[in-house]
């Protein structure tokens, strides 16, 4: 096929973006993998007893959630090496993008926490069950499923994220899209692709947020 | 302070964008969201599929097919006009589901009983429905709006001389430094405090104001 | 494993309140109550909507901290003002079993699994004695067949039968039932009530907050009439439903009766 048809050009030009999206992936992956526990311990900590613990929390959500994911990317890249820590750029994006998904998601836990009808908190507790049992096994076990939906759609802002990861020398999708735009001048071409193919995983998992947010407001 | 004079003369850019953006959205999100109920299932399906594609593409993709793809090749745009073009058009895919969310949450009953009193669709959808979705919408779309302006900072990558880019700028120039980023951050953090102080706000008062 | 059914706790304790008050804010909801119920007996409260009623039951096992008064369950006394030690508070909760009026099971969990949860986390019983123990309180209740099944797949009645199964796995020494019946259709509540009166059968300590008029006059020993905060009458079934002295008990008794 001729090369310099549309289609000759995405044949020659999907194996180089299809490995970059495999990186993206996997970046999404590690940092929602980090993420998310993260951000259960921020929500959990933003009912703590003592009052800074509270505080605190609150103030790393909020400036989680008041950066925007471009700027942490870049402090994360910039700021490790000066506190010495040399790493390579899909750990700091990891570590910027994890940051990012707790700071988000303690919110959403948190509203799935408390989500979870008070009533049964009173019932473990008359049942002389300890805060820590309770939350364990009454507590987070239902409100983390309350959450699902909304996790799932943060999970899609992810992936759309690491596409930002081109600007600390990532060699992700975006990134090898661009260069071959650079070498070929034909960067609506393959871009385009790069489009298609980040679409081909959020189109369907967007899909599979509405279905979940459907299936969970039936069983209410 | 070099760095925060250098940041702060990003921030007209990164308002501008954010403003006309959000105006762009907000505008293209209404006949959207009407398509999306349309009785025409053609045009129910196709404003369905474009709302997925502006929500699922990554903003940073979009505005490069639009300032590299088709802003060099097909017709000239400035790095601002792809930033508001391309955020302006994903945001007309959040707001029109927004508006959707603030439709369907108006009680069917309304609907009836302005049809009843003889109204058409126009005057029903201005006076009656419009105003009560609204209420409803008002606090997803504030919330929406804090997000536009951090996403404003992606134009950086098309070169918009916005906060980012200019902290970026002052970073190169003095040794790739750690400072004019963690400026940045704080000047985005100030400038979502406001926004998102009256969407408190409004959300109490709304609240006060529904009677149920 | 099979243990021959016999009464349900052999050492039923006593509840004292001795002035006990609680506001929010400036309404005083429970307004320097005092109250003695002795082991083994059946008091019944009743009366008008926001009397306190709820409230000072919730007080018993702490659920609301009183701001002042003393409250004693057995031999453990404790007074709100000064603090509660964790090991007070646990002790409170074992003694004194909770039925709620809205159940309060666990959804996510199985019949079997909501009875077991607490014996094992609260009493250190192994997995297999607390199942077992879980099978011999739902067959005593009537519904050894919802072992399994989750929750939501029975109906009030049998949810709150289950509900009191889970309260008495604790082995509680009193147990409190706050209007455990109100949120049942009649037919659906008369079997909850029947498994009430075999548990005051047995000797156990009860207080019970209801609406139930018949109950109350059938299976209480005493009734206590509360209104405003305080108690405004109290006596056995016979005096306070039929021949009561005071003008607000006659008023209420009359309203419900009318309805």
């Amino acid at each position: 096929m001729n090369e310099d048809t549309l289609l000759g050009g995405w044949l020659e030009w999907l194996p180089s973006l299809l490995d970059g999206l495999w990186l993206s992936v996997r970046l999404a992956g590690a940092s929602l993998i980090i993420g998310i526990p993260l951000g259960l311990a921020l929500a959990l900590l933003m009912s703590a007893r003592h009052k800074w613990v509270r505080v605190l929390a609150i103030i790393v959500v909020e400036v989680g959630r008041g950066t925007p994911a471009l700027v942490m990317l870049q402090i994360v890249y910039f700021g490790l090496p000066s506190a010495g820590l040399t790493v390579g750029s899909f750990v700091a994006a990891v570590v910027a993008l994890a940051l990012t998904t707790g700071a988000y998601t303690s919110e959403i836990l948190r509203a799935g926490l408390q989500a979870v009808p008070h009533g049964e908190v009173e019932a473990a507790s008359a049942l002389a069950m300890n805060n820590r049992d309770t939350l364990r096994f009454i507590v987070i076990p239902q409100g983390v499923r309350i959450a699902i939906p909304a996790l799932l759609g943060f999970a899609i802002l992810i992936l759309q994220a690491t596409a930002l990861t081109f600007t600390i020398a990532l060699p992700e999708l975006l990134s090898r899209s661009y260069s071959i735009g650079s070498n070929t001048f034909r960067y609506l071409d393959v871009l385009l692709l790069a489009g298609l193919l980040y679409l081909i995983i959020t189109l369907p998992a967007g899909w599979l947020t509405t279905w979940t947010e459907r299936r969970m407001a039936r069983h209410l | 302070m070099i760095y925060l004079q250098a940041v702060l003369l990003g921030v007209p850019m990164t308002v501008l964008i954010t403003v006309l953006a959000f105006a762009v959205g907000a505008v293209l999100g209404v006949p959207l969201a009407l398509a999306r109920r349309s009785p025409l299932a053609p045009l129910r399906v196709a404003a369905r599929f474009v709302i997925d594609v502006l929500r699922g593409i990554p903003p940073v993709v979009f505005l490069f097919v639009i300032y590299f793809g088709i802003g060099t090749d097909v017709i000239k745009l400035s790095s601002l006009q792809a930033a508001v073009v391309g955020l302006g058009l994903i945001a007309a895919g959040y707001l029109a589901e927004i508006y959707r969310g603030g439709l369907l949450a108006v009680h069917k009953g309304q609907f009836e009983s302005a049809a009843a009193l003889g109204m058409n669709s126009w005057t029903s959808m201005t006076r009656i429905i419009g105003p009560q979705a609204f209420r409803v919408a008002l606090p997803s779309a504030t919330t929406y709006a804090i997000g536009l302006l951090k996403d404003s900072s992606i134009a950086s990558t098309i070169t918009a001389t916005e906060i980012l880019y200019r902290a970026t700028a002052s970073s190169r120039g003095h040794g790739a430094g750690l400072e004019p980023f963690l400026i940045a951050a704080v000047v985005y953090i100030a400038l979502g405090a406001p926004l998102a102080w009256l969407s408190r706000t409004m959300d109490a008062k709304m609240r006060a104001r529904v009677a149920r | 494993m099979t243990t021959t059914p016999g009464p349900l706790t052999d050492s039923p304790v006593g509840v004292t309140l001795r002035d006990v008050r609680k506001q929010f804010g400036d309404h005083v909801v429970v307004d320097d109550v005092s109250m003695e119920v002795a082991p083994g007996e059946v008091v019944s409260i009743i009366g008008p909507s926001g009397a306190g009623k709820s409230t000072l039951l919730r007080c018993i096992n702490l659920l609301e901290r009183p701001d002042s008064g003393d409250i004693t369950v057995g031999d453990v006394t404790i007074h709100p003002e000064t603090g509660v030690s964790p090991k007070d508070l646990t002790s409170l909760r074992r003694t004194a079993g909770m039925v709620f009026q809205s159940f309060n099971l666990f959804p996510h969990l199985t019949v079997l699994r909501n009875i077991s949860i607490a014996q094992e986390r609260v009493l250190g019983r192994d997995r297999k004695e607390a199942e077992a123990r879980s099978r011999e309180l739902l067959a005593r209740v009537g519904l050894a067949e919802k072992a399994d099944t989750y929750p939501t797949r029975s109906s009030g009645g049998q949810q709150q039968r289950i509900a009191i199964a889970r309260a008495l796995a604790m082995e509680p020494k009193v147990m409190l039932f706050d209007e455990p019946t109100s949120a049942l259709d009649p037919e659906l509540g008369l079997d909850v009530l029947e498994v009430m009166r075999g548990l005051a059968g047995e000797g156990m300590t009860m207080i019970v907050v209801t609406h139930e008029m018949h109950f109350a006059q059938d299976v209480s020993d005493r009734i206590v009439v509360m209104a405003d905060g305080r108690i405004i009458e109290q006596g056995p079934p016979s005096q306070v439903l039929t021949a009561p002295s005071n003008e607000r008990t006659k008023r209420f008794l009359r309203a419900v009766t009318d309805r």
